[in-house]
């Protein structure tokens, strides 16, 4: 800890000293590109704590868990290579995060600080609109659901059933439409939505006013997981101050504004805890949990938009997506079509905006990473989480929770967008959380714990993933001990290659992803499998000599 | 694992004068909890998350309670409990450790983690300590991966943990049931 103060002294006085440790020089992982940034001593934009909190927040942190990367790391590793196209950062505006502020200065947004930064001006604007004009804006922009399948927003709300009004703008159908927020992250691996509900929570709910009202829905509720007490606790607090401040219930959105549509329009909003279940993360299941049954999921069709929760149409999207609606209406569509990239694929849907990137793992410095879709992994490895934990080499990743299947050491230039499945034979992007493992992770034992997790959360409604999650857990347990014959490892990928809705034997994805995570992993780390199983002796009566013609 | 059942067909469910759900309890949700779902059912979850917050876990006798209060049969009310793994439906210790196995706690040094608690405590995981003070399990993802390993005790979460620090950690003061999720205010 000391020594972290007085390296950081000495950078304060200049560069050259800073540069002095022959430790510090010494080139790790992938030497040339590293140094590059490492040399870096241009200040970067720091909006958020001063040098002095950035010192304690390193002394205090870092040593204990990684000791032998310290020595050679450079203490200030604010790596300002990278910058986002937005220039700024969006989803994270008033979350302090590497490598653009210290993470030390992180607190609750309260609203008076939201609306002080420029909070719900993006509803302000979406109630000016005529609430399909903001949904055709969306649209436009072609955001993508960053819970994990990617699916494009602005057409998800287009599947609702259309509202018919009279001339006074008084709805024919005056059931109610439901929008439920997927707040239930419990993905191995994934943790980027709880990094906005821990600290600008009214960014969440303005995304859900802004849903709301270009879906004339007027219940709200968001599903967070059961684990996330303190997450609950935060945005339930926030919801009260939102009530209080006029922006749900009562008179209408923003203290009963008139909207583009006509008078004002009121939203309920409410937190709706799970309860440690990971499946209620399907979007069928979610209703099912809000219903208060066991979180089975449902036989789609007829699909959540038509006929969702309480058998009412229903929007369900992930926290995440909610978060950059009020950026999209704020500055329009045509400016976040200007960040992330376009699809390489002809015809292919592009992966505009950013995306909250979480790196876990043996990393130097794993956290929540805001970067435009499209960033290589080696650059959000390398730069962002400053290279590999004890200077070790790169192995593999996850590519985006653990059901997206593994990247394997070839693959570490892999682009972060929603490309990649297509591209490295993963099932997709996913949540983009990736969990990284260097060169001394056996394999093997990370493919037992993955089939582990998904035995666990198996709801046991179908066959195929109830009992074929268990065969796997337990085939995989036999390798990883010792008693495995390669018969086992064959047997492995069949019944993995067989359960999952896409070869249509189950309901819902669950198995889908136990069964990319498990066969991914197999088929590319072939040879360690290998080296732990025993051969498969086929016993053959034979003859051999002068005997052998009776 | 929601899927094992076991066959509590002719159970003698043991009983208590006084209620698990009590009214000032009930006149809560009735004005709060109750109006915001369709169905009475609805407020199943919250309903369950509020008894076991105040008892610790949820007696057969709470689970008919319930039933009662919602207009559910105890059969109803039986199956969404079984299926949550947060719901406890045996006793359990006062406090609840829960450690972190997932992918990235495992291979950042959860097993030394489960074993220094395991040693400090004199249980296995799944146990609960004599005395009733403490219950130990693992869990999956606690979705903290970039401070693994991890634990939760009670509601508190607990980062960056070494074996050290996590034995440490349990000395720590419970915090108190100030928190009321699942009602505003």
């Amino acid at each position: 800890m000391n020594k972290s103060a007085s390296q950081l002294g000495s950078r304060k006085a200049g560069k050259e000293s800073s540069r002095g440790t022959p430790a510090r020089d010494a080139p790790i992982g992938n030497g040339p590109r590293l140094a590059r940034v490492r040399i870096s001593v241009s200040r970067p934009r720091l909006s958020h704590g001063t040098l002095e909190t950035r010192k304690k927040h390193r002394g205090a942190r870092r040593v204990r868990l990684i000791p032998d990367a310290r020595k050679a790391r450079p203490t200030l590793g604010t790596a300002m290579s990278y910058t986002l196209k937005a220039g700024q950062p969006i989803l994270t505006k008033r979350i302090p995060c590497w490598p653009f502020a210290d993470p030390k200065g992180r607190h609750v947004v309260s609203y008076d600080e939201y609306v002080r930064s420029g909070g719900y001006e993006g509803l302000r604007k979406a109630l000016s609109m005529k609430p399909d004009s903001v949904t055709e804006e969306v649209k436009k922009s072609v955001l993508r659901g960053r819970g994990g399948a990617g699916f494009p927003t602005g057409l998800k709300w287009t599947f609702l059933p259309k509202l018919t009004t009279d001339e006074s703008g008084v709805e024919a159908d005056p059931g109610a439409r439901y929008l439920a927020i997927n707040a239930d992250e419990s993905e191995p691996g994934t943790f980027k939505d709880r990094l906005l509900m821990d600290f600008d929570p009214h960014l969440v709910l303005e995304g859900i006013a802004i849903c709301c009202y270009a879906c004339r829905i007027r219940t709200a509720f968001i599903f967070i997981r059961g684990e996330y007490h303190h997450q609950a606790h935060v945005l339930e607090t926030a919801i009260k101050e939102a009530y209080e401040n006029g922006i749900f219930g009562g008179k209408g959105l923003l203290g009963g504004t008139a909207t583009g549509r006509g008078g004002p329009f009121a939203v309920e909003c409410h937190v709706h805890r799970g309860a440690g279940a990971y499946i209620c993360g399907e979007e069928t299941a979610l209703l099912e949990a809000l219903e208060g049954k066991r979180g089975w999921p449902r036989i789609k069709p007829p699909f959540p938009a038509i006929k969702g929760l309480f058998g009412r149409p229903t929007i369900i999207n992930n926290v995440e997506t909610v978060a950059h609606l009020p950026s999209i209406v704020e500055h329009g569509s045509e400016w976040f079509t200007r960040q992330g990239v376009a699809s390489t694929f002809p015809n292919g849907m592009a992966s505009y905006g950013t995306k909250l990137m979480g790196v876990s793992g043996h990393v130097n410095r794993p956290g929540c990473y805001e970067c435009d879709l499209g960033i290589p992994l080696r650059t959000l490895v390398e730069e962002h989480c400053q290279g590999m934990r004890g200077g070790k080499k790169f192995k593999g990743a996850i590519a985006g929770g653990i059901s997206m299947g593994i990247l394997g050491p070839d693959q570490y230039e892999a682009e972060m967008d929603f490309d990649i499945g297509r591209k490295h034979n993963v099932l997709g992007l996913g949540t983009a959380c990736p969990t990284v493992f260097d060169q001394d992770t056996d394999m093997v034992a990370v493919a037992r714990n993955i089939a582990r997790f998904f035995k666990h959360e198996s709801c046991g409604q179908c066959t195929p993933c109830r009992e074929g999650s268990g065969w796997l857990y337990q085939l995989l347990g036999r390798i990883e001990e010792g008693h495995g014959r390669t018969k086992d490892l064959d047997l492995t990928l069949e019944i993995a290659t067989s359960m999952g809705s896409m070869p249509g034997t189950t309901i819902c994805g669950l198995a889908d992803g136990n069964n990319w995570a498990v066969r991914t992993i197999i088929n590319k780390y072939r040879a360690e499998f290998e080296a732990r199983v025993r051969p498969t002796f086929v016993p053959i009566r034979m003859t051999v000599g002068a005997m052998a013609k009776g | 694992m929601a899927w094992i059942t076991k066959n509590s067909a002719g159970m003698k469910i043991e009983k208590r004068s006084e209620p698990y759900l009590s009214e000032t309890l009930k006149a809560r949700f009735r004005s709060e909890i109750l109006p915001r779902y369709e169905t009475s059912m609805g407020a199943l979850l919250p309903t369950l998350h509020a008894v076991q917050h105040e008892h610790g876990w949820l007696p057969h006798q709470a689970l008919m309670e319930i039933a009662d209060f919602l207009s559910l049969t105890p059969a109803e009310v039986i199956d969404t409990a079984s299926f949550y793994e947060e719901y406890w439906l045996r006793p359990k210790g006062k406090r609840l450790i829960a450690v972190c196995r997932s992918i990235a706690c495992e291979f950042c040094g959860q097993p030394e983690i489960t074993e220094a608690i395991k040693a400090r405590l004199g249980i296995d995981v799944g146990e609960t300590t004599d005395d009733g003070e403490w219950t130990l399990v693992e869990v999956e993802c606690l979705g903290s991966c970039d401070s693994a390993p991890v634990m939760l005790v009670d509601e508190k979460l607990h980062e960056w943990l070494t074996p050290a620090e996590a034995v440490k950690r349990l000395d720590e003061k419970p915090i108190g049931s100030a928190s009321s999720h699942g009602l505003h205010g």
